[in-house]
């Protein structure tokens, strides 16, 4: 005869123990916690009411030192990623320290927000799936648009403008720009001379920024366009992108004015490829001063800008073939 | 197994439609010259660009060497052998970029090309127009047109 036995099967037993240490381990990684203070606002974002409303809901999570966690963000290990998030999000852009940004890189910054939202990358994905509440709508996304549309402005230039684009332009006819030693970022790319005997793929006019630019391309991606193949686009490519400042003349022609910056993005998969395939660089005023200094770290602003365009090998422009 | 292997599937499709939402559009097919013995960019440089707010528009004014030399230096004398090509887009805004007009359909191809005749340099215009690039009959209002397109101080290219 079997005895009859309270006991549960082993196998049960076993399973029970195994959450419980599963358990035990998951309330012990609770206190591995990092940091996230909120820091002193130091000077918060400066907007129409029914602007700032929109960006507090949806970006001061990560993008603010008025963090707001729920409690379901507080359990580990989402906290890890949230906490990440936070870190990274405040670095690159910080609405509550918004006094620390010149004016033109306020409104720089307001326009390549409203085109991470355009994009669908900002706010992340993964934070609304969660937060639906920081969902920004159609609606939203209009007024912040016409946000953006009302700081346009376009008049002729004045005098002081076309006069230092004269300077400049004396200066250049005169070939005394020319640099001896090519200058180097800090991701140890050059400047490279000969962009401007290469064929214009484009032109944009940008009137976020009151530029005029021309993008060319070198043999290699002038060859890519011509064979349909640039997608993706082949080690060696090279684009660079040329922005002058806008000098409107009064029958309301706009000419290129102050040479500002050449940018360069040079296609290489493996030597690049930390910075998505390609190597960044950006060279200021006829003197070509390297952006970034010696802080290599100035590809994430490159990078974090050119992201929503994954899907085209991270390039914005639409080459014109002909 | 098996389910896990029609789940995998189904995952990979959902994936396939959510980037099927969003075609990529790799050309500015729009802004494309067709291509026509009537006018030639290759082997040009940029002397200039420029957009006009008023009518939408989007110019570059292409050269060859001796015309990029020349405009460099004013145009002061025009040489025999030069090549000006001032290419006129309407203007769309950019599908990628809300701050941004890029060029839309081409709205005309005006080439300069000059030659010397005898002790003088000749120089002959032509305006193309639209996207079959009709050559343009009437003839006058030219010497404006070269004279403004002579006039483009290049643009700053360090
Ligand atoms: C859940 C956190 C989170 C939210 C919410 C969020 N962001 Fe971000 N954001 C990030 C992170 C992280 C980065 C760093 C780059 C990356 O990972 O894509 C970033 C980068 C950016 C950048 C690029 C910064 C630069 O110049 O390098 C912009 C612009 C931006 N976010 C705008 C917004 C806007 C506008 C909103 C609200 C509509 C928003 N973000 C909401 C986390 C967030
Ligand atoms: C605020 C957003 C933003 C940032 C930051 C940015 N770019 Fe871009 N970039 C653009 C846009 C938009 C275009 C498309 C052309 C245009 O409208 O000017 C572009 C185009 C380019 C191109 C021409 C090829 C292409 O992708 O269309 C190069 C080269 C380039 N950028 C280099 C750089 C480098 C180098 C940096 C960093 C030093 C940088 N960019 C930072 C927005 C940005």
């Amino acid at each position: 005869m079997a005895m009859k036995t309270n006991r549960k099967p082993m196998y049960q037993r076993k399973a029970f123990l195994i959450i419980l240490i599963l358990f035990a381990g998951f309330l012990c990684i609770q206190f591995v916690r990092p940091d996230v203070p909120n820091p002193p606002v130091t000077g918060d974002l400066e907007a129409p009411a029914d602007v700032k409303a929109i960006i507090q809901r949806a970006c001061y999570d990560c993008h603010s030192n008025n963090t707001n966690l729920r409690w379901y963000d507080k359990i580990v290990p989402i906290y890890w990623g949230v906490a990440s998030h936070i870190k990274q999000g405040r670095a690159d852009l910080n609405f509550s320290e918004w006094n620390k940004l010149a004016p033109a890189d306020q409104k720089g910054k307001l326009w390549e927000s409203v085109n991470q939202i355009i994009a669908g990358a900002m706010p992340l994905p993964g934070y609304t799936a969660v937060h639906t509440g920081a969902k920004v709508s159609a609606a939203d996304l209009a007024v912040l648009k016409n946000y953006l549309a009302s700081m346009v402005h376009s008049k002729p230039a004045d005098t002081a403008v076309i006069n230092a684009a004269d300077r400049q332009y004396q200066y250049w006819q005169k070939n005394k720009t020319a640099v001896s030693k090519l200058p180097t970022a800090a991701n140890g790319i050059s400047y490279i001379p000969d962009y401007k005997n290469w064929q214009p793929i484009s032109t944009t006019e940008r009137f976020d920024n009151n530029t005029l630019r021309v993008i060319f391309g070198n043999d290699i991606a002038v060859k890519a366009i011509k064979e349909n193949k640039i997608h993706p686009w082949p080690n060696g490519a090279i684009f660079a992108k040329v922005a002058w400042a806008q000098l409107q003349d009064k029958d309301g022609t706009t000419h290129t004015g102050e040479f500002k910056q050449v940018e360069y993005m040079i296609k290489d998969d493996k030597k690049y490829a930390s910075t998505y395939g390609w190597g960044w660089a950006r060279f200021k005023t006829p003197k070509m001063v390297p952006y970034g200094g010696s802080n290599v770290m100035f590809t994430t602003e490159c990078m974090n800008c050119h992201k929503p365009m994954a899907a085209e090998d991270f390039v914005f422009t639409q080459p014109i073939k002909h | 197994m098996k389910a896990l292997y029609s789940l995998f599937a189904v995952c990979s499709l959902m994936f396939a439609a959510c980037s099927d939402n969003k075609p990529v559009e790799l050309y500015n097919t729009k802004a494309a010259l067709p291509s026509s013995p009537k006018y030639n960019l290759d082997g040009l440089k940029v002397i200039t660009s420029f957009v006009n707010k008023t009518k939408g528009t989007a110019s570059t004014l292409y050269g060859n060497d001796l015309a990029l030399k020349s405009a460099i230096d004013g145009n002061k004398t025009v040489g025999a052998n030069e090549v000006f090509t001032l290419v006129t887009w309407k203007q769309q805004d950019d599908d990628h970029w809300f701050g941004a007009k890029i060029p839309s359909n081409v709205e005309s191809v005006e080439v300069i090309k000059t030659t010397s005749s005898g002790n003088s340099v000749a120089v002959n215009y032509q305006q193309l127009n639209g996207k079959s690039l009709d050559l343009k009959a009437d003839t006058s209002g030219q010497s404006e047109r070269i004279k403004y397109i002579l006039g483009q101080k290049p643009s700053v290219l360090p």
